[in-house]
């Protein structure tokens, strides 16, 4: 079952997280893909990953790129389930650091409309 | 074994140019030429790298306008993108052409600017170096380059014990190497009190944790093992490695690995019959500190995890058993994106052949060079060595 941008990308701004489980490498890939990186397997299964999970690694960014108003956010790579995503911390909570639980708490669009999730701290 | 040769070797300074692409690629060029005393009639391609001047400064198409520019106009030109792994990608592909027998001489080189010569500040600049990673999956968080580092450096952190300090004491060694480096963008020596004391770009990099933007460009001429002996100081390419790695950063198997890094090391050290404690030194990118602790440990110049404490220790300074980035490396050399490839490459054929006075590695017969490209999803591992 195949997974579209369009399609993740309505679940993130609906508050859900969708990946692509591949049943030959064990790999769930946190994002839409069209076949399996690590083993070339076209037949994903499409599912939905937890919205709670924990702090791979994470950065705060002082220094940003031309369409992001003020530097001082945090960025984390985060456990979901089998799958890792790559979101924002809610700028409103503490920082978090590695280990940390977080749990999605909404969608951030200030690229161009590009929608990326966002966590807070549990 | 030999799969081409180094025959001449030119760059520019790195730093802040306020000068034309062609200009500049075509004073590295001529360098090149001049060293290897061969004519742009001589040549059979060039092999030409630029990652991202049509976003900067609105200039694409640049092949024939760089051949042009030198005389060559008419000589077939192939142009490779591969963020700041470019010309590595150049040359890997020069040397492959050149072992098949596709051409005989063969000129290599890369170009860039980065700095607000080309009317892009900061944020501007950061957001066209971003344009590597993600667009979907990672842009939107607001990611930076410093920070794609950065998340792979907190987890280097986390999982071996490696620390600021650390990191510090990999911008002391290259600031202290490229002060003996007349063509580096810095040519001040700094302290790891100094490196603390910076500003936060990206937890844990500071200001001097991070490379600047530069300008410049380099070129080297390539030719084939047989043809090599008719030249003055010819230097090996015996091995030269290239992969990639999954894109984006959360679905790669382990963050601090740097795959990419790993499987072309093997495939340039298998090429070239050595292992890496075979290497005398080493050319790796360090874009960020970070970066470089991650490179030595991928090509097997640090064991897995130590890479911080063989920086901290001095091991890969110049007069370690294991240098690193004797040019004084992106850090202090500087890095004009599709121009650092060829650069490393300059560097290892200048090194080898033992004319690069103060900053000369001790028995500098084989050298490696590490260059890669976005979150390090692509990385081309070199092997070069002195001619028996
Ligand atoms: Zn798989």
């Amino acid at each position: 079952m195949s997974l579209s941008y369009a399609e993740w990308a309505s679940a993130v701004r609906e508050g859900s997280l969708l990946g692509l489980a591949c049943e030959e490498c064990g790999h769930t890939n946190g994002v839409p893909t069209g076949a399996c990186p690590h083993c070339g397997n076209r037949d994903l299964q499409q599912v939905s990953l937890p919205t709670e999970g924990t702090v791979h690694t994470e950065t705060t960014i002082q220094v940003p790129p031309d369409g992001f108003d003020e530097g001082g956010y945090q960025v984390a790579v985060v456990e979901v389930g089998d799958a890792r995503v790559m979101g924002r911390i809610a700028d409103e909570s503490a920082s978090v650091a590695i280990g940390d639980a977080v749990a999605l708490s909404g969608v951030i669009t200030e690229d161009d409309d590009h929608p990326a999730p966002v966590f807070e701290p549990v | 074994m030999t799969r081409a040769a180094v025959v001449g070797a030119g760059m520019t300074s790195f730093g802040v140019h306020d000068t034309p692409l062609q200009e500049l690629f075509g004073e590295a060029a001529f360098g090149a030429l001049d060293d290897a005393g061969v004519t742009t009639d001589d040549l059979d391609a060039l092999y030409f790298g630029n990652a991202m001047s049509g976003q900067a400064e609105n200039e694409t198409h640049l092949g024939p306008r760089v051949a042009s520019h030198i005389g060559a106009a008419g000589l077939a030109v192939q142009r490779f993108e591969d963020a700041c792994a470019t010309s590595a990608n150049a040359f890997k592909n020069a040397v492959q052409a050149v072992d098949a027998g596709v051409h005989e001489i063969v000129l290599v080189g890369g170009v860039e600017r980065c700095t607000p010569e080309t009317g892009r500040d900061t944020a501007a600049m950061t957001r066209i170096f971003a344009s590597a990673s993600h667009r979907q999956y990672e842009q939107p968080t607001g990611l930076t380059f410093p920070s794609v580092f950065a998340l792979l450096t907190k987890r280097h952190m986390h999982e071996h014990g490696t620390t600021e300090e650390d990191l510090a004491s990999v911008a002391v060694k290259n600031h202290a190497n490229g002060r003996l480096n007349p063509r580096a963008h810095f040519g001040k020596e700094t302290t790891v009190e100094e490196v603390l004391d910076g500003p936060v770009v990206a937890d844990p990099f500071r200001l001097m944790d991070c490379c600047p933007f530069s300008d410049g460009a380099s070129a080297v001429v390539v030719v084939s093992d047989d043809l090599a002996d008719s030249f003055d100081a010819p230097v090996d390419v015996t091995g030269i490695g290239h992969a990639t790695d999954v894109v984006p950063i959360a679905d790669k198997t382990a963050l601090t690995a740097t795959q990419a890094a790993r499987d072309a090391a093997e495939e340039a050290y298998g090429q070239a019959g050595i292992e890496a404690d075979d290497a005398d030194f080493a050319e790796v990118h360090d874009c960020f500190t970070g970066a470089e602790i991650l490179a030595s440990e991928a090509i097997g110049f640090a064991p897995d995890g130590e890479g911080g404490r063989y920086a901290a220790d001095g091991r890969t300074a110049l007069d370690g058993d294991r240098p690193i980035n004797p040019s004084g490396g992106l850090k202090a050399k500087g890095h004009p994106i599709g121009a650092t490839g060829t650069a490393q490459i300059v560097e290892l054929t200048e090194q080898i052949r033992g004319t690069v006075g103060e900053r000369q590695v001790d028995d500098a017969e084989t050298g490696v060079a590490h260059n890669l490209g976005g979150d390090s999803a692509t990385t081309v591992v070199s092997v070069l060595e002195g001619r028996a």
